[in-house]
């Protein structure tokens, strides 16, 4: 846990002040996005919290819904 | 303040890297397996185990320097359901996980062959640690004793019977079986999985181990054994003779000659005739030299040869038919005939012949053709004999 | 319509795009074991037969390719369907990508976790190895096209090693009987050896962008999935030949089989070759995954440099690469169904329909008439 929050401290702190530098709005948008998101999610990871799978979705929507599956081999 | 944020992130890589020592087992904390013997125990449902561990500081010490009493191994011993429970139960008395990776042979007792494998032959193939080149044996009696038998010219038990079954070639009279060909044999529907027997032998004051002939199994459980001359006319069949001893009687009838197998090749074709009989086409080329004779015949004459060469051939032929008759008493397709069949007539196979397998396996002909030659009679041309007329 | 370049000015040519396709393909090297559950001894077959199916659909890569020179193909979509539903169609890229990145990630922190350090925990190789991967695109797409060569030749060299070494043990009646097999299982087979190996190099779209003379970019791309290819069906032969019957019970065949090479007592515990050099492909081909994922969303983020992204990306892949299966048997049982259909329509069908589309609007020309 504590890992988590030193490394992402330390990896903005490395990656933000050039983007401000140099006034890449966008690039300094995305990366915090991304950064954000990442953050929360290996938060919750690093706290044991459950996060859904986008394979669990897709399984269901093509097996279940679609019904596409191949026989089991033998 | 982004030069000191990148070395502590450099630190902190580093210190991720040692994740990997999580793994590390020392060298002094590893008790080295060499082989483990699987026998019935008192109760019904458990197993007794007994693993046969290096003594590390012993090795190399006896009989010279150390404790003539001491062993450079011990033979831990405990009980358990299963062999994984077992094996992790053994940690009560050594301290240590065992490291199995150095395992050479697993020995079952005959008891539990006849139980039936499949429960204790999983974890051999499923641990990451063991060989699947290590020997599979049966013994007759206990594995236990099995391994207990001190050898004369070897330190560690378990190592001295894999060396015997690895010489098997010496006298063809067994076939090293590791764990991927007896699990092959058993996967396969149509074919019977052997093993080598092995077996304590008391002379004296000192025991012995003694492997050979073969037992058969049906699916996992063992039904049948193979003795010597059987387990060679397996061997020829499956071309796995390397050398020998064949002892051929002689045109006159009045002694033996003796020949050793120089080399030997085996090659099988199956054939279905068209009224559905099925015929094995067995080819044989041998080459031996004569290595003793016990009469006073004058041997070495072409013609003498050429029915020396019939007699050996008589000989092979015995040993192959006999090792049939003995495996179709109890429809063990010992040869591997299905898969070869299933293998060439694939359709007719699963139609007609894959489910009464065991009952087909009975009613094979077959063409059995032996080449022998005999290159050479060693250093005696003519026996040693008062007759020198001839 | 601005074409802003995500790459640096760097580009490749087409020898390192022969070898960069090969090391690719080969990264999958221990999928083949995936197929041998429906196809037995007959995966030779499918391998052939794959390659056969894999080279239109990736000439289609191609060909889309080299009609749009020195674009990629987030560009290429918006050029042909237009900004929103072009972007939306580059979306279902980016997801192929990002799930792509992930499973293979996932495969080499199974592999790790199960064979060689099951004590350590799996996040460790997920996100360890993923970084290295990072590392390896934050310096650009030359040097790995450069490294390309090497990690090819030192690839070839040590599976056509094993491959001698266990000549001995191979018994090729395990071959026999040919055709025992269902259809219906050869077909699952081929989808599969299609997919995985040979179509995930639909992210090479975003790499033909950067060759600095497209003309014959298909010549070899065409022959690095042939030798590509080559090792795959070196693998499904060995595997077969040396296993034979005991082939689909094992977790992973190719280890199985090199743990059988046994020679003088010296030469044996040879699993451990197998881990290293799937290390090194699977790294060459997940590196090029992270690369098409970052100037991929990069681009279509209208950012100058996939750059400062990457790392987030990165972390947001070791997550999804955590979380995405509960197991190695589920990832086994998800590759060979629900894994394959939610990309079909993407590997096979897409790049075909945006050059037909291109074609009947003759895109490219218009492009051109629009510069002059």
């Amino acid at each position: 846990m504590i890992y988590v929050l030193t490394i992402y401290t330390l990896v903005a702190i490395i990656n933000l002040p050039p983007l401000i530098k140099n006034g890449q709005k966008r690039e300094l948008f995305a990366f915090i996005a991304f950064f954000i998101v990442a953050f929360v999610l290996s938060l919750l990871y690093a706290m044991d919290i459950e996060i859904p799978s986008p394979m669990e979705g897709l399984k269901y929507l093509i097996e279940d819904f679609m019904g596409l599956k191949y026989p089991e081999p033998k | 303040m982004k030069n000191t944020a990148v070395k502590i992130a450099t630190i902190l890589l580093m210190i991720t890297l040692l994740f990997g020592c999580l793994d590390g087992r020392e060298l002094s904390e590893l008790e080295i397996v060499v082989g483990i013997g699987i026998d019935s125990a008192d109760d019904p449902d458990s197993i007794k185990l007994t693993a046969q561990v290096v003594n590390v500081s012993q090795l190399g010490l006896s009989g010279s320097g150390g404790d003539p009493d001491s062993k450079p191994y011990w033979n831990a011993a405990t009980t358990g359901t299963t062999i994984f429970e077992a094996i992790r139960q053994i940690t009560h008395k050594t301290g240590n996980r065992l490291f199995v990776p150095h395992c050479e042979v697993v020995i079952y007792s005959k008891d539990v062959a006849k139980q039936g494998l499949y429960k204790h032959l999983d974890f051999f193939l499923r641990a990451i640690e063991m060989r699947l080149t290590s020997f599979i044996l049966i013994a007759e009696g206990k594995a236990g004793e099995v391994l207990d038998a001190k050898p004369q010219t070897e330190e560690l038990p378990a190592v001295n019977i894999y060396n015997l079954v690895k010489s098997y070639g010496f006298t063809s009279h067994l076939y090293d079986v590791t764990l991927k060909e007896f699990s092959s044999r058993l996967i396969s529907e149509a074919t019977a999985p052997v093993a080598p027997l092995i077996k304590v032998v008391q002379e004296g004051e000192n025991k012995d181990v003694q492997v050979m002939g073969l037992a058969v199994f049906k699916e996992d459980k063992m039904i049948d054994e193979l003795n010597m001359d059987e387990t060679r006319g397996l061997l020829w069949v499956i071309n796995e003779v390397k050398s020998g001893v064949l002892i051929v009687p002689t045109p006159e009838e009045s002694g033996v000659a003796v020949f050793e197998i120089e080399t030997a090749k085996g090659k099988v074709k199956p054939e279905i005739t068209d009224d559905g009989k099925i015929i094995m086409h067995i080819d044989i080329k041998l080459q031996a030299n004569l290595s003793e004779q016990t009469t006073a015949e004058k041997l070495a004459r072409p013609e003498i040869f050429e029915k020396l060469q019939d007699n050996m051939s008589e000989v092979v032929v015995q040993e192959i038919m006999s090792a049939y008759e003995k495996s179709s008493k109890t429809g063990s397709d010992i040869f591997g005939f299905g898969d070869m069949i299933h293998k060439k007539y694939n359709k007719k196979w699963h139609e007609q012949l894959e489910e009464d397998w065991e009952e087909i396996y009975k009613t094979i002909e077959f063409d059995i053709k032996v080449d022998s030659k005999i290159t050479k009679t060693n250093l005696l041309k003519n026996p040693v004999t008062q007759k020198l007329g001839g | 319509m601005n074409e802003r370049m995500n790459v640096e000015r760097g580009k490749i040519n087409v020898t390192q795009l022969f070898f960069c396709v090969t090391g690719f393909v080969e990264g999958s090297v221990l999928l083949v074991n995936f197929a041998v559950d429906m196809t037995k001894s007959q995966t030779w077959m499918a391998v052939l037969a794959s390659i056969a199916v894999a080279i239109p659909v990736i000439y289609s890569y191609v060909a889309l390719a080299t009609r749009f020179p020195g674009l990629n193909v987030i560009q290429i979509n918006d050029i042909v369907y237009g900004p929103i539903l072009g972007k939306l169609i580059s979306l279902y890229y980016i997801f192929f990508f990002a799930l792509t990145f992930s499973f293979n990630n996932r495969d080499i922190g199974e592999l790790y976790k199960i064979f060689i350090m099951p004590d350590a925990p799996m996040i460790f190789f997920l996100a360890a190895f993923a970084v290295t991967c990072a590392y390896a695109v934050h310096k650009g797409l030359e040097p790995l096209a450069r490294v390309s060569h090497i990690i090819v030749a030192i690839s070839f060299t040590v599976m056509l090693l094993i491959f001698l070494l266990l000549i001995d043990i191979m018994d090729f009646s395990n071959f026999l009987p040919l055709f025992d097999v269902p259809l219906i299982s050869f077909i699952h087979s081929v989808h599969v050896i299609t997919a995985i190996p040979f179509c995930e190099s639909i992210a090479f779209l975003m790499i033909f962008g950067s060759l600095d003379k497209t003309e014959k970019a298909a010549k070899y791309v065409i022959w690095g999935l042939i030798s590509g290819g080559f090792i795959l069906l070196n693998v499904a032969v060995r595997n077969t030949a040396v296993l034979g019957n005991t082939e689909t019970i094992w977790t992973s065949t190719s280890f199985e089989s090199t743990r059988l090479i046994d020679i003088g007592t010296v030469l044996t515990r040879m699993d451990l070759w197998v881990g290293v050099i799937q290390t090194i492909l699977i790294f060459f081909k997940a590196s090029l995954l992270l690369y098409a994922l970052a100037t991929s969303v990069a681009q279509i983020l209208g950012l100058k440099s996939y750059l400062p992204i990457l790392l987030p990306l990165t972390a947001i892949e070791v997550i999804l690469s955590a979380t995405v299966y509960q197991s190695p048997v589920d990832h086994a049982m998800t590759t060979q169904n629900a894994g394959i259909f939610y990309s079909t329509p993407l590997l096979y069908f897409t790049p075909a329909i945006t050059l037909l589309i291109a074609v009947i609007r003759k895109l490219p020309k218009s492009k051109r008439r629009k510069r002059s």
